[in-house]
């Protein structure tokens, strides 16, 4: 809930900001962003619990032109009556955004954003216990199988960000997420691509609620 | 104003979205023999009557698959804890032995469903004294039964 109030907050705060105030410095601040998925620990919450964390990196390297460079790592365990299984691995994603929000003021860092992402996951994943029916023959119990995976994807994204203080942001984004390798493990698909989401299937949604902190380098 | 609500309203729909699963899928793997004559070089499908099956189980006391059946078409469930099952077919009192070689893959059917083996079919041995020749079709056997999937022809 914290999440979605501090979303709107910084949605009006935008609407609010965005027009220019009197005797405000009218230059760009520019430097790298640096930025925090709060989203990622509400998955704790999430059946199975999931955890992991998110770090995010972009800069304006031209006008409303953000490259963003993302690295993050999650991990799942559940425990079932058919078979255990766990899932866990690092993941980044690299792409580029456009800031839709016409500059009025050049000191002013809002920006509604589209733009995509090409990510890859380095993971493996484990089950164990697998309890294999046969009703005539006598069932079967396969005690460990393993599989080191990459998956790879494809993300649109579409966000928003306000900054909050100077140099302090507050955004989320919204992805819609394609994986280009949902057959990287015939025999078990996996629960968790880390940094896609549910490899059970190729098409799928994201969403990242952060908080970003740019390191002024210089004005212009 | 709109666009700071979407968070909350897709929050809304992910919980909507909860549902409870249950597994629709057969989690056994049968092997589909079909029965066939042969008359010169002509086949056609037939109906056996009086048929007995049954499997020759290690330490295991023997059970009917198919008790005196008329049946045209026999669903044999193979070991997923040996590459070989090896079966008792019973036609007009003469008893023929199936040897079934298979390599075995266990495989995840869903998360819901659990795993099933995958067999694939090497080899058919088989005595002879009423059947006359046994022809793989499709040497994959797995839980998804397809409409007309047919694995082995079984020729009197």
């Amino acid at each position: 809930m914290k999440n979605i109030s501090g979303s709107i907050i910084s949605s009006l705060l935008l609407l609010v900001l965005t027009q220019p105030l009197a005797g405000q410095d009218t230059l760009r601040t520019y430097g790298p962003r640096i930025g925090i998925d709060l989203a990622r620990f509400a998955y704790i919450f999430a059946d199975p619990s999931e955890i992991g964390a998110e770090l995010s990196v972009d800069a304006e390297v031209y006008k409303n032109i953000f490259p963003v460079f993302e690295i993050g790592y999650c991990y799942i365990s559940e425990t079932g009556d058919l078979f255990d299984y766990s899932a866990g691995g690092s993941y980044a994603r690299a792409g580029v955004d456009y800031n839709l929000l016409s500059v009025t003021d050049r000191s002013v860092h809002h920006s509604i954003t589209v733009g995509f992402r090409y990510g890859v996951s380095l993971f493996s994943h484990r089950v164990e216990d697998a309890f294999v029916p046969s009703a005539y023959w006598g069932d079967v119990i396969v005690d460990t199988y393993e599989n080191n995976l990459t998956g790879n994807w494809f993300e649109l994204v579409g966000g928003l960000m306000t900054e909050v203080t100077p140099n302090l942001f507050l955004g989320w984004s919204l992805r819609y997420k394609v994986l280009l390798n949902p057959e990287m493990d015939p025999f078990v698909t996996p629960l968790l691509v880390p940094g896609y989401g549910r490899g059970t299937a190729d098409r799928g949604f994201g969403f990242t609620y952060s908080i970003f902190y740019k390191i002024p380098l210089f004005k212009r | 104003m709109k666009i700071g609500l979407l968070p909350f309203l897709l929050l809304v729909l992910q919980v909507s979205c909860i549902t409870q699963e249950i597994c629709d899928d057969d989690s056994q793997s049968e092997l589909v023999a079909r029965f066939k004559t042969i008359e010169s070089t002509i086949t056609s499908d037939t109906i056996m009557s009086d048929v007995s099956i049954h499997g020759i189980r290690e330490g295991q006391s023997d059970s009917l698959l198919y008790d005196s059946v008329s049946t045209s078409i026999i669903l044999l469930p193979l070991d997923p804890n040996l590459e070989q099952s090896r079966f008792v077919l019973n036609m007009n009192k003469q008893n023929d032995t199936l040897v079934v070689t298979h390599r075995n893959e266990v495989y995840l059917i869903s998360y819901t469903c659990g795993f099933a083996t995958l067999f694939n079919l090497e080899n058919i041995g088989y005595t002879s004294l009423m059947i006359k020749d046994i022809e793989i079709k499709d040497s994959i056997v797995d839980t998804e039964l397809l409409q007309d999937e047919e694995h082995i022809w079984i020729y009197y």
